[in-house]
């Protein structure tokens, strides 16, 4: 191909793709290819693929494809040509290193953000078709080892980030402890049968970012919520199996997930502020287990705030002074659509709200997502070279005044820090949470 | 010639009508088949309301962001849907014919109308091939099919604009146009073209998940 | 200026060669013409009768030329001073009026294998 060297990625090692690959035989890559087609897959994949027009319309979808100067390779159409249209003219028959290499293109240049899917005519789900890829690959044992390993420490914990039961349990009672230095009586209800709420999160929070579960009692506390999180596994909603096409586990988490909520017969599971979780709760994991929509119903942090505060159940004392900007995260909002709640809290909480464009469920992906920036330090640079689009987003909201970003998942925050860092942005990243909790009328 | 003429314009009509016709039911019936036993989430969550509101939104010129930010793109591409399914439906040659075999007709454009639109899209046809050649992420999915399915698109047009003026060759030409209408017909339902009979669910479909779950617009 | 005279010249020369041809031609037919087609969207179909007549060997005015009543042909009565739209009346759509010319002309050419039958033999431009 004519493309300049520049545009196609370095060489990166990953321990999992090498060895992974290096097991592979021929024999079993077709095999191993025909039955995922032929048992997993149907009328979708079969009327994607035949009717795509190759028009490429769906290019300037993605941040990858404009961020590599309109490298055709980046655009989604051409992440399916690289990965699922070759595998389906070759009828299985590909070697180890076309596996290797579709591996990193479906897992490292592409998070599944569906933007594309709204750029398409046809609309056809290039995230879908790529998840294939992630499935097949899964099944080959060809996944980049650091999304693999937190996808053993789901399996062996039911958690992301091997905490264990204790542990949980541990940090619960750590942040109640530190909370009752501010509200002495602030509880964090453990195991409370036939509460409202059912409060959920990620397994990082107790792991590296207890504060946030200090800050959400806090809320809840001072919104006079009934509610409570669960002692056993089930507590965390995370889910990197969805991402590296371990089904049957996504599966299982869930299960866990609205068992423990059921369990204690809550009304309702408000998750925390993360963007993949609720992917996984809301549309994924709950189809998996046969359940159309969620078994119980749920919502998304953003929602929960937008509630607490339209209703008067939290009072702003003094509003967030920098000006910030509000950053879509896309499963959010092509996940459900919250881009005007977001904003509704943003305005009620902050003097000033400067916008990125394109925004709401047009905006750019923060290319931390669909689990990309959990395949770790090995693809740091893809996910930051590959989303210069944002940079010049953030670079624009800054030169309008915006100081501080706000980002309602934990992705989100990961990849947007990486990005501010890189390209020398200087701006904060901030939660809702962390505004609401920052400048909400605390009781005494 | 006679005989040429009268097994092209005969039997072989009835041929192509046949795949045609016959093709598109049976790939809609075995991909709605194929979606129970394989993919019946798409069943369960199509949704007619959504799924009619994103084909509106996507068959109305400039009411999708992508359509916005293509304007030339956009403004093509639907005056040559426009003009190739008008085209053939309306010609008065094309009536009179079906009007002399099975006695049934019905209105008609005007020759020099007919004339002007299917100029615009053999234009069109030379726009997305120039398009194919020169821009890189179009190139880039290109397969040599690409350029046949446009030929076979285009041929009816440039053949039935040359039998019709009647420049060199032209009764020769006159079977070759009725053996592309005929090959054109019977692309349809077995190539990419089939992008007519699914355009509705695919996008009905993405427009069910994103309206009706995602609560969120897609276009 | 010289060169706008010899366009003018030969213009006016072609209008009289048309002229000339079309009332020629009202004695021994050489197209088709019906006034019931207010529009023309083709020439009128070439025809020329006497020679095709002898060619095809038909002698008898009515082949073409027919009378019916009440659905069925009089015998020994023809039509050959009347339009055939006098009849086949056009009623805003030409179709039918079309179609009948089609199917006598064309219909017959298929059943004996001989003469034109595609649009551009007959309306030739
Ligand atoms: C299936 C059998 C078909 C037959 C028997 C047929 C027949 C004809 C005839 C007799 C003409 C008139 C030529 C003249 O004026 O001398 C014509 C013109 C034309 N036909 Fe067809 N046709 C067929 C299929 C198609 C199809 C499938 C298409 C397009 C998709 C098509 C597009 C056209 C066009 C564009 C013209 C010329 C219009 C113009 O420039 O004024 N035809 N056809
Ligand atoms: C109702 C029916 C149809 C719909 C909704 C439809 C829609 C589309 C759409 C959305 C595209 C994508 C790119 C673009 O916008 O140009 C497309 C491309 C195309 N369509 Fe259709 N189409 C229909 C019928 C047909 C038919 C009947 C044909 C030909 C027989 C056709 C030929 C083409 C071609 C050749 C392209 C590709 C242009 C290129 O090479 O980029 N379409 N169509
Ligand atoms: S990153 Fe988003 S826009 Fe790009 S291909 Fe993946 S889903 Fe589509
Ligand atoms: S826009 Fe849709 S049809 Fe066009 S190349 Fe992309 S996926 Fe294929
Ligand atoms: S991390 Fe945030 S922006 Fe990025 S994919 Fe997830 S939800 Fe989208």
């Amino acid at each position: 191909m004519a493309e300049p060297a520049v545009n196609t990625t370095k060489q990166i090692t990953d321990e999992g793709l090498v060895k992974g690959a290096s097991k592979l035989t021929p024999e079993k890559i077709e095999q191993v290819i025909n039955s995922v087609i032929k048992a997993e897959t149907g009328a979708r994949l079969k009327t994607y693929v035949d009717i795509c027009v190759h028009c490429g319309l769906c290019s300037e979808a993605c941040h990858f494809y404009l961020s590599h100067d309109n490298d055709p390779k980046f655009s989604p159409a051409g992440k399916v040509k690289q990965t699922i249209w070759e595998i389906l003219n070759k009828k299985g028959k590909v070697d180890a290193e076309f596996i290797k290499r579709a591996s990193e293109i479906a897992s490292t240049e592409c998070n599944l953000c569906r933007r594309c899917a709204m750029y398409c005519p046809f609309g056809i789900d290039i995230a879908y078709l790529l998840i294939t890829m992630r499935r097949i690959c899964h099944k080959l044992g060809v996944t980049p080892q650091y999304i693999q390993d937190t996808a053993h420490s789901h399996s062996a914990t039911m958690n992301q980030m091997w905490v264990k039961d204790d542990e949980w349990i541990d940090c619960l009672m750590w942040q109640e402890d530190e909370a009752r230095g501010e509200i002495p009586n602030i509880r964090i209800p453990i195991e409370k049968e036939g509460a409202e709420i059912y409060y959920s999160v990620i397994g990082p929070e107790p792991k590296f970012r207890a504060q946030l579960i200090y800050q959400a009692a806090v809320i809840m506390h001072a919104a006079g919520v009934d509610w409570t999180m669960p002692a056993t596994p089930g507590w965390d909603n995370s889910d990197m199996c969805m991402f590296t096409g371990d089904f049957e586990m996504m599966a299982r988490l869930k299960k866990v997930h609205y068992e423990s909520a059921s369990r204690l017969k809550v009304k309702k599971i408000v998750m925390g502020e993360c963007g993949h979780a609720f992917r996984s709760v809301y549309d994924v994991g709950n189809r998996a287990l046969g359940w159309k929509m969620p078994p119980i119903p749920m919502v998304h942090a953003i929602e929960f705030y937008y509630e607490l505060i339209k209703d008067g159940k939290i009072k702003i004392a003094k509003k967030y002074q920098k000006p910030v900007t509000f950053h879509d995260p896309c499963n959010t909002v092509r996940g459900r659509g919250l881009h005007e709640m977001g904003r509704f809290v943003t305005n009620a909480t902050c003097e000033k709200l400067i916008e990125m464009h394109p925004n709401r469920e047009h905006n750019y992906c923060c290319s931390a997502g669909g689990g990309v920036i959990n395949c770790g330090p090995p693809y740091k640079m893809t996910r930051v070279d590959g989303n210069r689009i944002k940079a010049e987003q953030l670079f624009a909201a800054k030169a309008k005044g915006a100081k501080t970003i706000i980002a309602p998942c934990h992705n989100c925050h990961g990849g947007l820090e990486d990005i501010v860092h890189h390209y020398g942005l200087d701006m904060d990243i901030k939660f809702l949470g962390d505004i609401i909790y920052e400048t909400m009328e605390k009781p005494e | 010639m006679h005989d040429i003429y009268n097994f092209v314009s005969g039997p072989l009509v009835w041929v192509s009508f046949v795949l045609f016709i016959g093709g598109c039911i049976y790939r809609l019936i075995s991909m709605a088949a194929l979606a129970k036993k394989k993919d019946p989430v798409v069943y369960d969550y199509m949704n007619l309301r959504y799924a009619l509101r994103s084909i509106f939104h996507w068959i109305i010129p400039f009411r999708s962001e992508n359509m916005k930010r293509h304007p030339v793109f956009t403004i093509v591409t639907f005056a040559f849907h426009i003009c190739l399914i008008l085209v053939p439906l309306f010609l008065f040659a094309h009536i009179i014919l079906i009007k002399e075999s099975w006695n049934i007709s019905w209105w008609f454009l005007s020759d020099s109308t007919a004339d002007v639109m299917t100029l615009i899209v053999v234009g069109s046809c030379i726009y997305f091939l120039v398009r194919r050649i020169v821009q890189p992420e179009v190139k880039f999915l290109t397969s040599p099919s690409d350029y046949l399915i446009l030929a076979i698109v285009a041929a009816p047009f440039i053949t039935g604009f040359w039998t019709y003026h009647q420049f060199a060759g032209h009764k020769v030409m006159g079977i070759i146009h009725i053996l592309s209408g005929e090959i054109m017909l019977v692309a349809i339902p077995f190539t990419r073209l089939s992008h007519m009979i699914f355009f509705a669910f695919t996008r009905g479909y993405m427009g069910s998940e994103f309206g009706a779950i995602r609560h969120v617009k897609d276009w | 200026m010289k060169k706008k005279i010899w366009t003018l010249c030969s213009v006016f020369v072609a209008a009289v060669a048309v002229i000339v041809v079309t009332a020629y031609s009202q004695e021994n037919v050489k197209s088709v013409q019906d006034s019931a087609f207010k529009t023309k969207m083709r020439p009128g179909a070439v025809f020329l009768h006497d020679e095709h007549n002898k060619k095809a060997e038909i002698d008898d005015c009515g082949t073409c030329h027919h009378v019916y009543k009440d659905g069925f042909k009089v015998e020994d009565e023809t039509s050959e001073d009347r339009e055939c739209s006098e009849c086949h009346k056009i009623d805003g759509d030409p179709v039918p009026l079309v179609t009948k010319y089609h199917l006598r002309c064309k219909g017959c050419h298929e059943e004996k294998k001989a003469g034109p039958i595609m649009c551009s033999e007959c309306h030739v431009r």
